[in-house]
């Protein structure tokens, strides 16, 4: 009689034993199905924020011993940049670098504005010192939609559309601010700057939300996020006209086409002729990757560790499991071997045993894998900062050739540790105890 | 015709306590031999070694005139000889067609029903038969190996005298009938009073 007759006789007539494995079997294999496709879903969301966020160079002044000597106003000395500026010739020369696909600036609290025909939602102070009350701040921008609380997800367009470098006396305001004045989309708002003492009139293309819940305790209107919006870069430069004679940008972000080539971009970047002995800074910028796809990390590795820790358990649980049922067949073992059965013809008698309970378990944690992973990342994700990725977590027939190989390996380490114990021995020593 | 010998065997454990002391003998086919002493002298160590499930501490055993070590002792069990044992060692959840398959050189049921097993009692769990039916499945079982030699260690030790008495016959069915050397390791006078060769075992030696 083949080992492998024997062995589909021992698992008919076992039941309950068999029973009781492949329980055992069905559990190890939905933790590690659910492993490798929690991992493979945070892969896949690590690589899909670095594409969404792309790979970013920050091209910025250099303020560092560039702020002058400082000139006396009505409020006192005031300290102003007088290094070089982001011209458009540096501009024109970075958007030639093989590698670069876009740029944006984005300069926060470029513009001062008190509402003329609006009112911002009340700080704890309520100063007015012009004669419009207190004035709120606006970033800058030639593209909001590539801001950087854009990108992250923190804001969202609700209505309207964003700013785009061919705008000019453009901006979006919150949901929360829109609301309070009873403000829409192409309506016009008038805004006066105390620093350029004039009025400029903006078009509301865009309303986004975001802001709400977030205000705190704040003294000042600008310190209410729901009161702080976007301008176009055109409008600012339009306003400040004649005051700050400078031509250029303070800030320029650059989009790398493939996150992976950032640093050979930067490379070319810092390379440029156009940029040798300017007071400017080139950095890399990684905070909104690092943002996002840090806590994934974390919890990638804390998967593997717990899917390493998994397979060690399991292993030595269906050891364990093994080696008390095996010993309970030493009689058996003893039996094969004094007709003549060989130690390894009865060691894959064993192997076999465990082996097609397996092939069915392994089946079976299918469904069971795909339900237990969703409910695991779905608690894994509510530890990750909200707004940073979401992950589809997907079993796929192509995990049966891992979880099988690993299956295989398991059992068979097991199968050898347990079985060893009782073939190594004579088998006259064996019917002797 | 000679077909096992055993060569000034010495056996013991750890290199202490010898338990068989300079044993020579010779056995042939067609003869039923039995193997008589009290307990402790070694009857089942000697079996032991003529059936290869260990290997002495000095000496040799011979089958048809080659060392069984020389192929390996699980080829030895495997082709030239059989066991019988005192507490029959079936496999307990198979059948008697499947306990005397695992030795399958000859087809089971024929020879069950040649044992005196029945149909419907060869395909039950053998833990369903009586002490003697089982004795019976582990005859068929030795027989359908076609060893040549057939080891019994006290083949009747747990059967009553009615029991006893059909083993004991087809034992003798086999050593002068199927041609085999039958050695039997027993207590029972009334056994060895069947066997062709009576040899005595005292303290480890051969009388």
């Amino acid at each position: 009689m083949s080992f492998v007759k024997r062995a589909g006789l021992y698992c008919l007539r076992q039941r309950f034993k068999m029973l009781v494995l492949f329980l055992l079997l069905t559990l190890i294999a939905t933790f590690m199905l659910t492993g490798i496709a929690i991992h493979d879903a945070f892969k896949e969301a690590a690589a899909r924020v670095r594409t969404t966020v792309g790979g970013k160079i920050l091209l910025e002044t250099d303020t560092e011993g560039h702020m002058g000597g400082g000139r006396q106003n009505e409020w006192g000395t005031a300290y102003y940049y007088d290094g070089d500026l982001i011209t458009e010739e540096i501009v024109d020369a970075i958007k030639k670098v093989d590698g670069v696909v876009d740029y944006n600036c984005e300069e926060a609290k470029s513009y001062y504005g008190a509402g003329v025909d609006f009112k911002y939602l009340p700080a704890a102070l309520g100063l007015s010192y012009t004669p419009y009350g207190e004035a709120s701040s606006y970033t800058a921008t030639l593209s909001s939609k590539k801001c950087k609380a854009f990108q992250s997800g923190k804001y969202r367009l609700v209505d309207g559309r964003h700013i785009t470098p061919d705008d000019i006396y453009t901006c979006l305001i919150s949901k929360e601010l829109a609301d309070y004045n009873q403000l829409s989309v192409g309506d016009d708002v008038t805004m006066y700057c105390l620093d350029s003492d004039s009025k400029a009139t903006f078009e509301i293309v865009g309303i986004f939300d975001g802001t709400k819940g977030v205000a705190g305790n704040a003294l000042t209107v600008d310190e209410i996020p729901a009161n702080c919006g976007y301008v176009d870069y055109a409008a600012v430069k339009d306003i400040f006209k004649g005051i700050f004679d400078e031509e250029g940008y303070y800030q320029l972000t650059i989009y790398v086409e493939d996150p992976a080539c950032v640093q050979s971009v930067y490379d070319q970047i810092s390379a440029l002729p156009e940029l040798e002995g300017k007071t400017l800074k080139l950095t890399i910028d990684t905070e909104e990757i690092d943002a996002i796809s840090t806590p994934l990390e974390s919890l990638q590795s804390l998967v593997n560790t717990a899917m390493i820790l998994i397979s060690v358990v399991s292993a030595g649980i269906l050891t364990l499991l093994l080696t008390i049922w095996i010993r309970g067949r030493k009689r058996e073992i003893g039996i094969l071997l004094s007709i003549g059965k060989s130690k390894v013809n009865i060691i894959l008698q064993l192997f076999t045993e465990t082996f097609v309970v397996a092939v069915v378990s392994f089946a079976v944690s299918m469904p069971f894998g795909g339900l237990v992973a969703k409910r695991v990342s779905v608690f894994l994700l509510s530890r990750v900062a909200a707004g940073t990725a979401g992950l589809d977590v997907r079993i796929s027939a192509a995990y049966l050739v891992p979880l099988y190989l690993v299956g295989i390996l398991l059992i068979a380490v097991s199968v050898l540790a347990s079985s060893w114990t009782v073939v190594r021995l004579r088998p006259r020593d064996i019917f002797v105890s | 015709m000679c077909i096992m010998k055993i060569c000034n065997v010495q056996y013991s454990y750890d290199g202490n306590k010898k338990v068989l002391k300079n044993i020579s003998a010779e056995f042939e086919a067609e003869k039923i031999y039995a193997i008589l002493g009290p307990s402790g002298c070694g009857k089942t160590t000697l079996l032991s070694l003529l059936g290869g499930l260990d290997h002495p501490s000095r000496g040799q055993v011979l089958f048809q005139g080659e060392d069984i070590q020389k192929r390996g002792l699980a080829w030895h069990r495997k082709n030239n000889v059989a066991f019988i044992f005192q507490n029959y060692n079936l496999i307990d959840y198979m059948t008697p067609i499947e306990n005397v398959a695992l030795t399958s050189k000859l087809p089971p049921l024929p020879l069950l029903e040649r044992l005196g097993i029945t149909r419907e009692e060869a395909r039950r769990n053998v833990l369903k038969l009586s002490g003697g039916q089982q004795q019976r499945v582990a005859i068929a079982r030795a027989l359908a190996s076609d060893a040549s030699v057939i080891l019994a260690d006290e083949p009747t030790g747990n059967l009553d005298e009615d029991t006893a008495a059909p083993i004991a016959d087809i034992l003798k069915e086999c050593a002068h009938q199927m041609k085999k050397c039958v050695i039997i390791v027993t207590h029972s006078n009334e056994l060895a009073r069947q066997a062709d060769v009576i040899l005595r075992l005292k303290k480890g030696e051969l009388q």
